[in-house]
């Protein structure tokens, strides 16, 4: 506990302290344009504070930095803080390259995302459309722990042709200790030669277990106001589970969906969305569908009322349910939100043979620097309590250009 | 020959298209296929246009407007230089002047590094080659589309790169959307991670590296759609009693949990709220589920290890080493076929039950 206040103090301190000098330093000193935000969330179970700063300086357009941290008291007893993104980045104006260096969220084809502490350098031949990336780094343990002998290398090879297709491979290595995690190496594509096509997938192949980990694509076809879009998911546990956990050795049965999703926009302000899939996890075949429909209250659609329902069906996990929602735009400044929703499982825990849900919020741009907003939220949980909670959340953002 | 329908039986259909069709046209404002007849007209520039006064009469200071210059509309003071005397004493841009079309002009104004300086030698004074929609009788912007741009400048390195600063100051806090984008609603939770696969550049025009962070992030305890509280979005990962519902959902996500939440986020919420595993709480598993010797969570286990990995994730070596390691009475936890080219002696985690 000690810690963890002690880590919050720290992150707190450290970001008043780059507000301070920012807002403080001379002209001629700061890095312009800046943008700052600031957003904190109350609320009856876990109030927490994020802070976003991003700077580019006019002087050296070739460098930005970016930083994102929270610090807040979550459900359980200890207050926690973290650093989400901490980067600099430095690129070449007309896009041949660019390194970035610090803690971000690398995602790169079709190898599995990482949160890690390290590098990442893009090189780009822009006349042949060629890009070879490259990155290495720590994985990222809680609140700037460290696990040493952990590190991740990798890097994608990709091509640009004729304007409408891009494809590429990518590579990754994880190690923990003195141990290979995994070695994962996948294609990914993405054609779209006209408007009314296109084609996306993505496929991953771990070279330690000898099986495919993870394989998706999506085919969406448009014709006038309706999109049709149909897709294929297979995802096997061990890709999504840390290597080291026993249940990646269990046979690890994967799960795939395939489906289809419509989109149409019936008119000016009303759209109406639709998806049915179909889910197989070994020998249990179940699936899902689910409708919403959508009316804007006005031409710049800042208002709207609809419904969704949904069924889903698999093994035990079967529930029905609907969801009416209106947000009406009261003025320029000021907006209510109001949403209400009732699921049936088909196999109720406890006594309680319905979940309603329910929220109703309203928020208010105090000015263009401040947002603010409230809401309180009502539900039926599911061990037959009912529960009532509060969320407050505090915008404040400055853009200096 | 196709053979008529009598009209008794065609009158029903009749009645019904009718009611249809009346419907439709009732409806016709609110789904907004009715034009708008209560806001503010447009700027009557064509009228002005086609009695030959050049635009600079009333946008004088564009001429000299840099890329930071504020933007040049008309005021009442300069209406007034050739309507000497006005129908009302009201200012004149209250009603001449679509507010939309002016919020567009304002926008385009805050996002883009554009000097009307150095174009307008270029196109000899005449505005309207990019401003076109000013000569039409009932514009609904006079921001000139992005092609017009392209029709005399050639970004082919940025346009290939996806390097948009050139022109655009910060695509992602402008928060526009070409005709042509990609669809992001709907289904796009589940579609963004196919796309962005090979897409990423594009996907950096707008969103920064914190986009990712925020739900892939592994540390982050500040849920993404607890920022937008007072917005509403319909696509929202967790939405309405997710809390209900999500030992359900979490089985039919095929382990999909672990993409944003760290492997303890479940044992933490259980162990604090009292229920789940963890001690002095009740467990959520059926009597039976693990026995001094089996229980039906090893059946449970091989059939659906991804619903035990939904909340147990990161746990596997705390939970089964103690009984599943060599020689202990739990025995061997491998399915049929299994194959693995770790080394069972060094690797993790095979070492956690193949060393003594």
């Amino acid at each position: 506990m000690k810690a963890a206040l002690t880590l919050a103090s720290k992150l707190t301190v450290g970001a008043l302290f780059g507000i301070g000098c920012t807002i403080c330093a001379p002209r001629s000193l700061r890095a312009d344009p800046l943008r700052l935000r600031a957003d904190a969330i109350g609320s009856t179970t876990s109030p927490v504070g994020l802070l976003v700063l991003r700077g580019e300086d006019k002087f050296k357009p070739w460098l930005d930095a970016e930083a994102v941290a929270w610090v807040g008291a979550t459900s359980t007893p200890d207050v926690t803080g973290d650093a989400l993104v901490l980067t600099v980045r430095a690129r070449d104006l007309q896009g041949r390259g660019e390194v970035r260096v610090g803690r971000f969220v690398h995602v790169s084809g079709a190898v599995r995302p990482l949160h890690i502490d390290g590098l990442r350098a893009t090189g780009r031949i822009l006349a042949s459309g060629t890009s070879v990336e490259v990155f290495t780094g720590a994985p990222v343990v809680m609140r700037f722990g460290t696990r040493p002998y952990d590190v991740a290398w990798g890097g994608r090879i990709s091509q640009i042709a004729f304007g409408t297709l891009s494809f590429g491979v990518s590579y990754l290595q994880r190690h923990v200790g003195a141990s290979v995690l995994d070695r994962e190496v996948g294609p990914d594509l993405t054609f779209a030669p006209t408007e009314w096509f296109d084609f996306a997938g993505r496929a991953a192949y771990d070279l330690v277990s000898s099986r495919p980990t993870d394989a998706l694509a999506s085919l969406a076809l448009k014709t006038g106001p309706l999109r049709t879009e149909a897709f294929v998911t297979h995802r096997s546990a061990g890709r999504l589970l840390p290597a080291t956990s026993l249940f990646s050795v269990l046979g690890d049965i994967p799960s795939t969906t395939s489906g289809l999703s419509l989109r149409l926009h019936a008119a000016p302000r009303l759209d109406l969305w639709a998806t049915g899939a179909a889910l197989v996890q070994g020998d249990e075949l179940g699936g899902y569908a689910t409708g919403r429909a959508s009316l804007a209250l006005d031409d710049a659609h800042d208002g709207s009322v609809g419904f969704e329902v949904r069924r889903q069906y698999f093994g035990t996990a079967r529930w029905s349910g609907g969801r009416v929602f209106t947000r009406v735009p009261v003025s320029r400044t000021f907006a209510a939100t109001a949403e209400f929703e009732l699921v049936v499982p088909d196999k109720p825990v406890g006594t309680s043979k319905v979940w309603p849900w329910g929220l109703l919020a309203i928020a208010y741009r105090i000015s263009p620097n401040w947002d603010v907003a409230g809401a309180v939220e009502a539900m039926r949980t599911r061990d037959d309590r009912n529960e009532v909670h509060g969320l407050v959340r505090a915008t404040w953002s400055l853009e200096k250009l | 020959m196709a053979r008529r329908v009598p009209p008794h039986k065609r009158a029903p259909l009749t009645l019904a298209l009718l009611i249809l069709c009346m419907l439709v046209g009732a409806c016709a404002g609110i789904l907004g296929i009715k034009k708008k007849t209560d806001a503010g007209h447009p700027f009557e520039h064509r009228k002005h246009t086609v009695a030959g006064i050049n635009c600079l009469t009333c946008h004088g200071p564009i001429k000299e407007a840099t890329e930071n210059a504020p933007i040049t509309l008309p005021t009442t003071q300069t209406c007034l230089t050739c309507h000497k005397k006005p129908h009302d004493a009201r200012d004149c841009n209250g009603c001449h002047g679509d507010q939309s079309i002016r919020e567009g002009a304002m926008a385009a104004r805050k996002h883009l590094k554009f000097a009307h300086k150095r174009h307008l030698p270029a196109v000899k004074g005449q505005c309207v080659p990019c401003h076109s929609e000013a000569g039409s009788v009932d514009p609904t912007s006079l921001r000139p589309a992005m092609a017009q741009c392209f029709s005399c400048h050639e970004h082919k390195d940025q346009w290939a790169t996806n390097d948009c600063a050139g022109c655009h100051r910060d695509l992602p806090s402008e928060g526009s959307r070409p005709a042509t984008h990609l669809v992001h609603d709907g289904e796009w939770l589940r579609e963004h991670g196919i796309r962005a696969a090979a897409s990423k550049e594009l996907c950096s025009n707008c969103h920064q590296e914190s986009m990712c962070a925020s739900c892939h992030g592994k540390t982050t305890a500040a849920l993404p759609w607890k920022l937008a509280v007072g917005d509403l979005k319909l696509d929202r990962l967790h939405p309405g009693n997710f809390m209900a519902r999500h030992p359900m959902e979490a089985k039919i996500g095929g382990g999909l949990c672990t993409t944003c939440h760290a492997e303890t986020t479940c044992s933490g919420c259980h162990s604090s709220k009292k229920v789940g595993a963890g001690t002095g709480a009740k467990s959520p598993h059926p009597v039976g589920w693990v026995r001094a010797v089996g229980g039906s969570h090893g059946t449970a286990a091989r059939l659906d290890p991804v619903s035990c990995a939904a909340c147990h994730g990161g746990a596997g070596e705390m939970l089964c080493v103690g009984c599943h390691k060599v020689g202990a009475p739990g025995g061997s936890p491998h399915g049929p076929g299994f194959a693995s080219k770790l080394d069972k002696k060094k690797d993790l985690p095979c070492r956690l039950c193949h060393v003594p």
